[in-house]
């Protein structure tokens, strides 16, 4: 029975006095015993007692409120130990998972990377955009309303080139489920939006670089879609649930992988706003063949505020990215269709108002 | 046994944790968190703190952190149901139409939160401490504490400021005074305008340098940190001392940044490893109390309220 008993140290719970002791195994009655420096005979039942292997040895621990220590440093006697606590399933799930081993922890790290990234890329975006049906028309016009009266105070509106433009809209079909505004803005800025709940907003800088009239329809076309689609919303919610769903799923791992997760969500966003604009792009695109206006005008529109910018990037463009690919795809488009166009001799008087 | 020694003996301070360990700890954590929809998350910090404890030894022999997932859960639905309540004060004064009322309480309250987490969490990781089976303890008074820490806050912000690093001090100083291990008393000297001058100092030299000086900054505050803390019993006494440099600090801090970025952050348990490891490789304990005569002083505490009301609040760095 010599592989059963070994000499370790004990602490009893009320002083750091460490005992010398002979402890051995009982693999009988499962106990392990041993004698305090008192006299006193002591058995621990293996299963009650807590094992923990650490760099100083083998600790154990007993108790609750008196908690006492064994330290174990001989390497045979831990391996009985070992052995013994297997045999007899003491050991814990928990401890069975760490047992793995550092491949399998790393291949369980990339594989819930993995599953994060997959929900990230795939189910929030698709989860974000169903709730958007949730949410009532009367939100986003509320989100608009608070935006445009953030904004309006620094807006010069030109209110005789606001009624002509939206004359000049009336004459369109613009597939808008709700009323749209529209409103002209005395500005240098090289700019167009949309709020959500339904004003559109020009600046004439945009209107200085037009040539014709099919570039303006292209622009409404263009920004009427973001309406139409609740791109705003949409957005909203789809940055909103990506930053959710990062910061409770690595925000409690560490800081250092939150940020990292903040990074990419906006990173992301960027190509949400990306996919938003193509969509536009092609609604508009459609809008332009329903009113029968010749929809080069929107590429033509694109190519020239690219020419003629190259020092510093028209805000429209920095905020609708990548137009390299939008035109060639609005190219293709036009290429691809069967085009009828006619005459609109309103609408190029109405535009030849607003260049003026 | 002699409670002192006779000669001055020099103590080992070592941390024996490895960064795979770790890593594995934290992997497994994370997938139990996820899985459990975060439900996991107190057992994950007890497995988490008792492993760092269980690396970490004096004289050869394991610190033990004995909280468990349990206790830091129960921890947690507590300090949910404080702030419920908080914000439940909040919204009934808003709701009688006294909105400055409801603020000023709301702030008051909050600021009140502070230091009864503080407290309870150095009460809680305290008892719950342990070496050779002797266990630390922390004996502040929480009244007491919240009052002082309301005048320190008062100063602080009458002073723009000012205040604040005669304030860190003045709370370190009471925190780590009236820490226990077993029958041996924690000291912490801090002077509020020593720290003050080291860390205007710090700010206006890493401006000039343009950051090089912050890892010098950084070692001068581990010094302060460590050089002012001793542990007193009768006429015993040990005393600590940062041996750490500048050059050891840029080295750490450096290599840890380049490892988290390399491994897009999965190397974090290899960077707290590696930070342990310096941390406990550059103090230095020296004097003559005789570890081998310690007694059980201090009683058990298991509420961990103020540990998971620190939690919420990121207090972490006060430990």
């Amino acid at each position: 029975m010599m592989n059963n008993k070994t000499t370790a140290v004990f602490y009893d719970g009320n002083s750091s006095v460490p005992q010398q002791i002979e402890l051995s195994l009982n693999k009988l009655n499962a106990t392990l015993e041993f004698q305090m420096s008192d006299g006193t005979h002591c058995k621990w039942l293996v299963k009650d007692v807590f094992f923990d292997k650490r760099a100083t040895g083998l600790h154990l621990k007993y108790g609750s409120e008196v908690i006492q220590h064994i330290k174990i440093k001989d390497d045979h006697f831990i391996n009985t130990i070992h052995h013994f606590r297997r045999e007899n399933g003491h050991i814990s799930w928990y401890q069975k998972l760490l047992d793995l081993g550092f491949a399998a922890h790393f291949g369980i790290a990339l594989a819930i990377l993995g599953i994060i990234g997959l929900c990230y890329v795939y189910v929030i975006p698709w989860a974000a955009e169903q709730s958007v049906n949730l949410i009532p028309e009367e939100y986003d016009n509320k989100l608009g309303n608070s935006a445009w009266a953030g904004n309006e105070y620094f807006m010069n509106v030109d209110s005789k080139k606001t009624k002509l433009l939206n004359d000049f809209a009336k004459q369109l079909n613009l597939k808008n489920t709700k009323n749209l505004k529209f409103i002209v803005v005395k500005s240098d800025e090289i700019n167009a939006f949309a709020l959500p709940d339904g004003r559109i907003v020009v600046f004439t800088g945009i209107l200085e670089e037009m040539k014709n009239y099919n570039e303006l329809v292209g622009l409404l076309g263009h920004e009427a879609s973001h309406v139409n689609n609740r791109h705003s919303m949409k957005m909203l919610c789809r940055s909103l649930s990506g930053y959710l769903f990062i910061s409770v799923i690595l925000g409690d791992a560490n800081g250092i992988m939150a940020t990292i997760g903040d990074n990419i969500n906006s990173f992301q966003s960027l190509s949400f706003s990306r996919e938003f604009e193509r969509q536009a792009d092609a609604d508009g695109f459609k809008i332009l063949l329903a009113n029968k206006v010749n929809p080069q005008g929107m590429s033509n529109l694109f190519k020239r505020l690219k020419q003629n910018n190259f020092v510093s990037i028209p805000e429209f463009l920095s905020s609708h990215p990548v137009t390299e690919n939008r035109i060639e795809y609005i190219d293709k488009m036009v290429k691809n269709q069967k085009i009828t166009t006619i005459n609109h001799p309103q609408l190029e008087s109405l535009f030849a108002k607003l260049k003026q | 046994m002699e409670k002192s020694l006779e000669k001055r003996v020099e103590y080992a301070l070592n941390y024996n944790g490895k960064g795979s360990d770790y890593f594995g700890i934290i992997i497994v954590n994370w997938l139990l968190t996820v899985v459990t929809l975060g439900i996991y998350y107190p057992w994950a910090k007890a497995k988490q703190l008792q492993y760092i404890y269980n690396s970490t030894s004096l004289n050869d022999d394991s610190f033990e952190f004995h909280g468990t997932g349990k206790e830091m859960f129960k921890g947690f639905l507590k300090a949910i149901l404080i702030f419920l309540v908080l914000y439940g004060v909040l919204g009934l004064f808003i709701y009688l139409k006294m909105p400055i009322t409801a603020l000023l309480l709301f702030y008051v309250l909050l600021i009140a939160i502070f230091p009864i987490a503080i407290h309870g969490s150095y009460r809680y990781r305290m008892s719950r401490s342990s070496w050779r089976g002797i266990r630390f303890g922390y004996r502040g008074d929480r009244k007491e504490f919240t009052l002082l820490f309301f005048k320190w806050i008062f100063f602080t912000i009458i002073t723009l400021g000012i205040y604040g690093p005669w304030m860190a001090m003045n709370m370190r100083n009471y925190l780590l005074g009236n820490v226990r291990f077993g029958d041996v008393e924690f000291e912490y000297d801090g002077d509020g305008t020593d720290y003050f001058a080291l860390n205007i100092k710090g700010y206006l030299l890493t401006i000039v340098t343009l950051g090089i000086y912050g890892f010098w900054w950084q070692k001068d505050l581990f010094e302060y940190y460590v050089n002012n803390l001793s542990l007193t019993r009768e006429d015993g006494k040990i005393r600590f001392n940062s041996t750490a440099t500048g050059g050891d600090f840029f080295k750490l801090i450096t290599l840890n940044l380049l490892i988290l970025i390399f491994t897009l952050g999965l190397g974090y348990a290899w960077v707290v490893t590696r930070t342990l490891k310096f941390v406990f490789e550059h103090v230095e304990a020296e004097g003559n109390i005789n570890l081998d005569t310690l007694t059980q002083t201090e009683e058990n505490y298991k509420d961990a309220t103020g540990e998971d009301l620190s939690d919420f609040l990121n207090l972490d760095s006060v430990m």
